[in-house]
Parts: C-alpha cells; sequence; structure tokens
C-alpha cells in the first residue's frame, strides 16, 4: 500500500440515533440514561439523548481499518471530544496523512457532523505493512 | 463552587493505583457481537466475524469482570467503578458538581487480544488539573487503565481525561 502525506482517507459515515446507541450501550457498558432517553439527556441540558463519545471512537477505529485492511495496526489514537453527536445527525470519520516514516504513518483524524462541525478532532499512528 | 480542588487529596491522588478486574475469557461471539454494533447498520468485515483477534478497541468487560478488587482501605461498596474512579474513597472532598463529561481519551496499543484471552485492567489516577471556564472554576481529571493478557503482554493503556464543574 502506498501512502503519501496529504492522502485523504475514505470517510466512515453513518447516521446516528438509539439503533446504533443501543447496540453500542450492550457492546461497551454504557447503558446510561442520557445516551438512552430524551427526557434524561434534555435533564442534562443537551436537548435530548446524545450519542456515547466512545461510539465516535469506535468510528474512527472502522474509518482507518477499512482503509488499512487486516494487515493494518493501530498504534495509538488520541482524541477530544468537543461537541455533542444529537439524534439523527450523520457523523462523519475522517482522515488525512500528515507523516509517512517507513512503515509508520501519522494521520490527523476527526469527526464532524453533516454541517461539517468538528466533534472530535485528534491524532493516530498506525502500521501499514508493506 | 471552592477556591480550587487542588486540595491535598487530590493532589496526592496523583500515580496511585485504585483498583483492578480480570476479565472472562474473550470469545469469537464477543468480537461478533462487538463488529455488529460498530459497524451497524452494514454488515462488518468478514474478518471480525471469523476472527481469531479481536480489534483494538474491542471491550471484554463489556458485561462486567469476572473478578475485581479495591486497592483503596476506604472503598468497602464492593462496586465495580467500570469508567471511572472511586474519588471518595480517595477521600476527595464531595463536591457538588453540576457537569462530569468525558473530555478525552488517548490510548498506546501493544498486542491484539485474541480468543481464549483473559485481560486484567489496573485503573490509576493520573494528573489532577483546574481551570477557569465560562462555567466557573472546573476540574480536569485522568484516570490510566492498563490492560495486559495472561501472559503479561500489554494490551492497551488507555488515558480518559474528565471535566467537572
Amino acid at each position: 500500500m502506498n501512502v503519501n502525506v496529504g492522502d485523504v482517507v475514505p470517510s466512515f459515515v453513518r447516521q446516528t440515533e438509539f439503533a446504533n446507541w443501543n447496540r453500542y450501550a450492550a457492546v461497551n457498558d454504557e447503558f446510561v440514561p442520557i445516551h438512552m432517553d430524551d427526557e434524561a439527556g434534555a435533564a442534562a441540558g443537551n436537548g435530548g439523548a446524545f450519542g456515547m463519545g466512545n461510539l465516535q471512537w469506535a468510528y474512527l477505529h472502522n474509518m482507518l481499518r477499512d482503509w488499512m485492511g487486516p494487515n493494518g495496526t493501530i498504534l495509538t489514537m488520541e482524541v477530544q471530544f468537543r461537541s455533542i453527536n444529537h439524534k439523527n445527525q450523520i457523523v462523519s470519520a475522517k482522515g488525512v496523512v500528515t507523516a509517512v516514516d517507513g512503515d509508520v504513518v501519522t494521520l490527523d483524524v476527526w469527526t464532524e457532523q453533516q454541517e461539517g462541525t468538528k466533534l472530535a478532532p485528534g491524532t493516530a499512528t498506525v502500521r501499514i505493512p508493506a | 463552587m471552592p477556591d480550587t480542588y487542588l486540595v491535598p487529596e487530590v493532589l496526592a491522588a496523583t500515580g496511585r493505583a485504585v483498583s483492578t478486574a480480570t476479565s472472562y475469557p474473550v470469545s469469537a461471539s464477543d468480537i461478533r457481537k462487538w463488529a455488529l454494533a460498530v459497524y451497524y447498520p452494514a454488515q462488518p468485515p468478514q474478518y471480525f466475524i471469523d476472527t481469531q483477534y479481536a480489534p483494538e478497541d474491542f471491550d471484554p468487560f463489556a458485561w462486567g469482570p469476572k473478578s475485581h478488587e479495591s486497592f483503596l482501605p476506604g472503598d468497602d461498596s464492593g462496586i465495580w467503578h467500570r469508567h471511572g474512579i472511586n474519588q471518595r474513597a480517595l477521600g476527595f472532598p464531595e463536591w457538588k458538581f453540576i457537569v462530569s463529561m468525558n473530555a478525552g481519551m488517548k490510548v498506546e496499543y501493544g498486542v491484539r487480544m485474541q480468543v481464549g484471552d483473559v485481560i486484567t485492567d489496573v485503573k490509576s489516577c493520573g494528573q489532577y488539573t483546574e481551570r477557569q471556564g465560562r462555567n466557573g472554576l472546573m476540574l480536569i481529571s485522568q484516570s490510566i487503565s492498563t490492560w495486559t493478557n495472561q501472559r503479561g503482554e500489554l494490551v492497551k493503556r488507555t488515558t480518559n481525561s474528565g471535566i467537572s464543574y
């Protein structure tokens, strides 16, 4: 796989709602009312239930894996959860290559909603065998 | 709201190991369910259906640990603090926060988890800092979770950051 600085990783895109969040709650122990109940989310000042930061994290991993294929490895990732993922938003996990050092690739990664607001920006390093 | 959150009990907690937990053995079914959830509504890649190896962000503790233990003398609740740290048992003042939120995470991955692995989590306190924000003084706390497998190999080290005010 030939990788160069500036390469754009194909996006991983999902419309997010209870169907996504409830499934993720079951595999990450996130049965938290603010993610499962509009009244609880509103009471917390967010207008309604909202998505888990960890699911954004999972979408970023999916994006990298789909790009690298099964032989690639994620070495590190770091993100900040800056904005709420509201119900029915279309969330895109995106990435762009910022450095290549042998088989180790550094990327800027982020999730954003359909209007382009970044939800969770960060960085990642991956190993992609030649 | 206090003048500072960085009281002696908080400052003394940095670096302190607070608890450990051990998972049930990772199963192929666990991995398939994880993949179906995070790729929903699309089907996950076939290599997560037939796989021996778990993805990096797979969670073997999703339905609770096989066993857990607190290292804190004041923690006799028997409750497993899955995503956080029992600050009361550390002697922190009982601040009444209006908001506590997940601010970010940082992970260094080691070896892949695979079917049959038993994962041990050791949780410790990271750094505590404070900052003045629009809503007043905020406490920024880190918890560090280190996972190893039954061979003692590092699986991942996660630093979670939280903001409370």
